[in-house]
């Protein structure tokens, strides 16, 4: 039982001085193909942390920062269809369960627009010493987060909507 | 047993300790969130709100009013007579814009811009600020240049506004507007030329598309003709915003709604109008 305890800690602190890698410049950019008009955004504020020893990975950024050719498909987005007042900030906590030849499969539960549904993503993730490479590519469905598309509008919106991740970590010291 | 019960409340606790501070290593550096979309349209009513068009964006409205809704069948309640405005409003900075229109009856242009001086922050600063001038010039024909006191500076007069908004909660939002309308000519010696006045208005959305806004004006000084009460419905459909309104002035543009305003809304003398906007975005 002593054993154990001594295990313990020596395991928790040697933990807590795991490698770890952070990004907060990372890009998410979202994609949708109607008949009227393509609706696409990117968020170049996208921030992460990969936990080495634990396979642990976090995503973070701000609904609010996602960026809209058009400004008035902006204010919607933000007012009507995300919510961003009430729900600023989408996240993304995971883990690393699988990597094959650089081809990482991350399971883990995405919250948008406060609801939260687990998702698994394959993607590129390549580690080196001092740096992780995400690059990434996934489908939602707008429905699934309880974002609804009124009958009427000027433009078609997509029931489903493609998502790109590309984010640099760089090792924490 | 008891072994893997520690164990395994150790591994539970720790991912999610270990997870948790991956979050807190991002949720570190505090920006401030900025409240945005106090009102829908760039107007409350008749009078600014502080909304501007955004960078690169140029907006074209068309108003139009008619008259009043006690002229009687004959009139068709006041539709026979309409008077029309069209402005262009663009967004040259995200915080500065610029507008030019033109009212039909009263042949004036105006000239107005916009400039954003702070934002309403969450748990920080209270309000928006944004500051308002206006220019108008009336039109003149050829045979007004005998008239004696003719000066093309005469033709002027100004409106100089601070426009204080605060979203109170995501329908509500309250703004305060003082306003100082100066004309370079005026009728009586008695006439000052600058008169004072102090905006009200508000915005509730009733609907996710659709807001309430509500505006008054109380003229402060000099008080000639009665002071304007507006009512309008905001109606967003994707492209355009749809605005129709009820109000005791005709005139769209702020010196003639403030201080030029002659009817009564007890007396039955309403205009309807509305307006129509359209966004293009020149500049992406």
């Amino acid at each position: 039982m002593n054993k154990l305890a001594i295990f313990l800690f020596l395991t928790l602190s040697v933990q807590v001085n795991a490698q770890r890698f952070i990004g907060k410049n990372g890009e998410i950019n979202f994609f949708s193909e109607t008949p009227i008009e393509d609706i696409s955004a990117v968020n170049n504020k996208v921030s992460a942390v990969f936990d080495g020893s634990t396979n642990d990975l976090v995503f973070q950024l701000n609904i609010a920062d996602f960026k809209f050719p058009i400004a008035l498909m902006q204010e919607h987005f933000n007012e009507n269809y995300l919510e961003s007042d009430l729900h600023p900030k989408s996240k993304f906590i995971g883990r690393v369960v699988n990597i094959i030849d650089e081809q990482a499969t991350v399971s883990g539960d995405l919250t948008i627009h406060g609801i939260t549904n687990s998702i698994d993503v394959v993607g590129s993730f390549i580690k080196s010493k001092n740096s992780v490479l995400i690059n990434s590519q996934f489908i939602i469905k707008l429905k699934d987060y309880n974002i609804k598309i009124p009958k009427i509008v000027m433009y078609k919106i997509a029931e489903e909507i493609e998502v790109k991740v590309n984010i640099e970590l760089i090792k924490l010291k | 047993m008891k072994k893997t019960i520690i164990l395994s409340i150790y591994f539970c606790s720790f991912s999610v300790k270990a997870q948790d501070n991956l979050l807190n290593l991002l949720s570190q550096d505090n920006e401030p969130i900025y409240i945005t979309y106090l009102f829908k349209g760039t107007k409350v009513v008749n009078g600014q709100s502080v909304e501007l068009p955004s960078k690169g964006v140029l907006q074209f409205t068309i108003q139009h009013r008619f008259g009043t809704l006690n002229s009687g069948f004959y009139n068709l309640y006041g539709l026979d007579n309409s008077q029309v405005r069209l402005g262009f409003d663009y967004g040259i900075k995200d915080f500065l814009a610029v507008g030019l229109g033109r009212s039909s009856t009263t042949k004036t242009i105006d000239a107005n811009s916009k400039l954003r001086i702070k934002r309403q922050i969450k748990d920080g600063f209270p309000v928006t600020i944004v500051a308002n001038f206006a220019t108008y010039v009336k039109q003149w024909q050829y045979t007004d240049n005998q008239l004696d006191n003719f000066l093309f500076t005469n033709q002027l007069s100004f409106a100089h506004q601070l426009l204080i908004a605060r979203k109170i909660n995501r329908d509500l939002t309250l703004q305060i507007s003082p306003t100082l309308i100066h004309y370079n000519l005026v009728e009586t010696l008695d006439e000052p030329n600058d008169k004072f006045s102090l905006g009200l208005g508000g915005r509730y959305k009733i609907a996710k598309r659709i807001t309430v806004n509500i505006e008054y004006f109380h003229q402060l000084n000099d008080k000639i003709n009665n002071n304007v009460l507006s009512f309008g419905f905001d109606i967003e459909t994707g492209g355009h915003v749809f605005q129709l309104h009820l109000s005791n002035s005709a005139a769209m543009f702020e010196r003639a709604f403030i201080h030029e305003t002659n009817g009564n809304w007890l007396d039955g003398d309403i205009y309807f109008g509305f307006n129509i906007s359209r966004v293009f975005t020149l500049n992406k």
